[in-house]
């Protein structure tokens, strides 16, 4: 035990008399020594961040996969994109606002048709708005604690009807959906993804889901192949998908959908003939970057602009007989900041 | 309008798409118990970094698909409210204390409490106490309200009329003119291209209210002199500076004057006679020859009969327009008459044979020389001479007139070495004058100075009811 009064008296107290530095380096091991001849891509802001050339066929386990390539089927068919995005807005004492714009691209023999733009539209979510909402107990507290899973839960539940409306109501299309096809523990009954996927199926319509990026690294490495093909094609990645994530539907594939080795490799979910769906995909929407324009055009009609929250912001003044209070940043307040 | 900033003396005003105020406008901002006038000299997009990308992505989202909307709480409507929302740049001119306005404009309105409106004319001019006896009616201000200035404003003042060629400079000094003449004033108009005679009659060809006084005055047919009425003063003063006559030669010629007086035979005659028998230095004769020749073909001088006398026009109390036409004779002519006229009436005003004169010269840099200019602007305000410039070339003009300047009145330059004169030497300030100048249409005027109580106004000049003459003569016509 150090005497208190000798240590300031003295002004000596170090690290080293405390034991830190020595506490830390147990409390995990770091494991540096693992790092030597890695390939390493670094990370800005948690953004997703790809090598551009793929990790490499030296870092790919599996890459023995078939690699099947895709050719443009000159059918026409309507390909519709949906894409949503939600964001919150104001807090209430016992609850929160937020808002959501849905967007649906249309494209057709090769060509944009038109877009949908739905929203900006509000939802206020407190304890006795999300009892209505067919969530069970446990999840409808998280969503209130959390606003990530409130935003989700909103998105999810819109993308959801309009994914249901487009898949009873159109036939023979594409419908491609942002992100996997996977259930969602915010789905609604009526509109849960495997309905939608069953609607499609009766309709004749194909159900495609297009992630920008994947959290499943193991993907990308079996996706590596692809980056040395010259023309649009597709790996089965089934077997992995199925053995790390429940819930998910259809078949699940790494797919390039543009000609070049700069083409990004995406991570799609397809409901019905995976060949047929993907031809009239290259056939009917136009893929520029390695990205379908739809699914592209659906994602900036979705966005919300600084305008539209400024707009929302004074909309909710005026129609919902609300008082703003003055507010502060905390953070801010209470940690201050160093300008460099 | 909301107020958003201030820069120096630049207040920035929000506005929303039904707020309307054009260039020129005032407004005045109430706060409580105090007001500040302020005049708008641009208008400019609401711009954000953030609208303008929302705008440009719209744009592009569109034109490459039809947009479908469902927008249950029409924020798109709200959208497009901030889209049109403008900014209006404004100079604060003044603040209002006891119903009167004050330069004291030290205090800041608040951007919560103020509200903005436009300010009439009428209620302007109530503020500034601009009151007179004889008024202009020069055309309309604001809101297409009826717009004077007072002749009181232009008495003993010096003025310039000035813009680009066809922006209506002419068709404004008429108007000053005739409505002068009407109060009883005498008007000398130099008129470069023979267009002032106009003034006499109405559009419609019948004779105009001020018909019988306006006097067409033509060199060597109904402007002549004799030279006893000119006297030695003029004379010599028109030999050196419109003839460029040398001193010696000067010398001698008086001589000769002085000679041919004593005789009581002062005649153009007895000149031309005395300068070929005089007894002098060969290079002097030629020189007298050659400018007696022009004197004697300029055929401005009569022994007599047919001779001008200015006070017997500047006789009655019924004013007059006296319209020297200079278009048809020749450069060294005009500076002759020129000369000889303002020396005459500078003669006439020191012996108070004639009240003061409005003097109106179009285009003063072509007949007479930069400095003589000054000159006669320093001394003869003191006389009783009140001149108006009208120039399309504002360079023309040096400084020193422009520092004296009590009035001007600007119509459209878009000329970038034009503005930057004129708002270098103007009395508003420089970015007034280049935002508002630059975009006058036709027959609009920013009026500046004593006139407009150093207040500037945009003034919408009435068309004349004058006889257009002067116009420019073309080849092809149109059917």
């Amino acid at each position: 035990m150090i005497n208190q009064k000798a240590l300031f008296s003295d002004n000596i107290l170090s690290l080293r008399d405390l034991d830190i530095g020595e506490s830390v380096s147990k409390c995990l091991a770091p494991k540096l020594d693992v790092l030597k001849g890695k390939k390493i891509v670094f990370c800005y802001d948690d953004k997703k961040m790809m090598p551009v050339d793929g990790w490499g066929m030296r870092s790919n386990p599996y890459s023995e996969t078939t690699i099947t390539t895709i050719r443009p089927i000159k059918e026409n068919a309507l390909v519709a994109a949906i894409d949503s995005s939600s964001i919150k807005l104001a807090e209430t004492e016992d609850g929160s606002l937020y808002g959501i714009k849905c967007g649906v691209a249309t494209a057709y023999a090769g060509h944009t048709l038109m877009h949908f733009k739905i929203g900006p539209g509000l939802f206020y979510l407190s304890e006795k708005t999300v009892h209505e909402s067919e969530l069970e107990e446990r999840l409808s507290r998280l969503v209130l604690l959390d606003d990530d899973l409130a935003k989700r839960l909103i998105r999810v539940r819109v993308e959801r009807a309009v994914q249901k409306e487009i898949a009873t109501n159109f036939t023979n299309s594409i419908i491609l959906v942002d992100g996997s096809l996977k259930a969602s523990i915010f789905e609604e009954r009526g509109c849960r993804i495997s309905k939608i996927s069953e609607s499609s199926v009766l309709r004749k319509n194909m159900l495609v889901g297009i992630s920008k990026s994947t959290k499943l690294k193991a993907l990308d490495r079996a996706a590596a192949p692809l980056t040395k093909v010259p023309g649009p094609a597709y790996i089965e990645v089934e077997d992995i998908i199925k053995s790390l994530i429940r819930n998910t539907i259809g078949s699940n594939l790494m797919v390039k959908l543009e000609k070049g080795t700069s083409s990004p490799i995406l991570r799609a979910d397809i409901v019905g003939d995976v060949r047929q769906s993907l031809g009239k995909l290259l056939g009917n929407d136009v893929v520029a970057g390695g990205y379908p324009e739809t699914l592209r055009l659906a994602h900036h009609i979705s966005t919300f602009t600084s305008i539209e929250v400024t707009c929302l912001r004074s909309h909710i003044l005026n129609s919902y007989d609300v008082t703003e209070l003055a507010a502060e940043d905390i953070r801010r307040t209470l940690l201050g900041s160093i300008p460099v | 309008m909301k107020i958003l900033s201030k820069n120096g003396n630049e207040l920035l005003l929000l506005a929303m798409k039904e707020d309307s105020a054009a260039k020129g406008d005032y407004l005045l901002i109430e706060d409580r118990s105090r007001s500040m006038v302020v005049q708008v000299y641009d208008e400019e997009y609401l711009s954000s970094q953030a609208l303008v990308e929302d705008i440009v992505k719209e744009e592009v989202v569109n034109a490459s698909s039809m947009e479908n909307l469902h927008d249950p709480l029409n924020i798109g409507s709200l959208s497009r409210l901030v889209r049109d929302a403008r900014v209006f740049r404004a100079k604060i001119r003044a603040s209002v204390n006891d119903g009167k306005l004050s330069s004291d404009v030290t205090w800041l309105p608040s951007r919560v409490e103020s509200r903005i409106r436009r300010i009439a004319m009428k209620e302007l001019s109530s503020l500034l106490g601009r009151y007179g006896v004889f008024a202009i009616p020069i055309g309309r201000a604001g809101r297409e309200e009826e717009f004077e200035i007072y002749a009181e404003d232009l008495d003993g003042k010096l003025s310039v009329i000035t813009g680009k060629k066809e922006s209506g400079k002419s068709h404004l000094s008429k108007m000053l003119i005739k409505t002068l003449v009407q109060y009883g004033a005498f008007v000398i108009v130099f008129d470069l291209n023979n267009e002032y005679g106009g003034l006499g009659w109405s559009c419609d060809g019948v004779p105009s209210s001020i018909h019988q006084q306006v006097k067409i005055l033509e060199p060597g047919k109904t402007l002549r002199f004799t030279l006893n009425y000119c006297g030695k003063t003029a004379i010599s003063g028109m030999l050196r500076n419109a003839l460029d006559m040398p001193a010696a030669s000067l010398r001698e010629f008086l001589r000769i004057w002085d000679w041919c007086e004593s005789k009581q035979s002062l005649s153009i005659d007895s000149i031309g006679n005395a300068v070929n028998t005089w007894n002098i230095n060969e290079l002097v004769r030629d020189a007298l020859v050659s400018r007696y020749h022009v004197i004697q073909s300029s055929r401005l001088f009569t022994n007599g009969e047919g001779s001008l006398q200015f006070e017997d026009i500047i006789s009655g109390n019924s004013g007059a327009a006296m319209i020297i036409n200079m278009g048809e004779i020749s450069p060294t002519v005009r500076r002759m008459v020129v000369e000889l006229v303002l020396s005459k009436i500078v003669d006439l005003l020191e012996h108070k044979k004639i009240p003061p004169i409005f003097l109106f010269a179009e285009e003063a840099h072509i007949y007479v020389r930069d400095t003589y200019w000054e000159d006669i602007i320093t001394r003869m305000r003191h006389f009783g001479i009140y001149t108006t410039f009208i120039t399309n070339q504002p360079d023309a003009l040096s400084d020193g007139i422009y520092r004296q300047v009590d009035n001007i009145f600007l119509f459209n330059f878009t000329n970038d070495n034009d503005l930057d004169k004129i708002s270098k030497v103007s009395l508003a300030d420089n970015d007034t004058i280049r935002s508002i100048v630059r975009t006058l249409p036709q027959r609009h005027c920013l009026a500046i100075g004593k006139a407009v109580c150093d207040l500037p106004v945009v003034i919408k000049v009435a068309a004349a009811e004058i006889l257009t003459l002067g116009e420019t003569k073309k080849f092809f016509t149109k059917k």
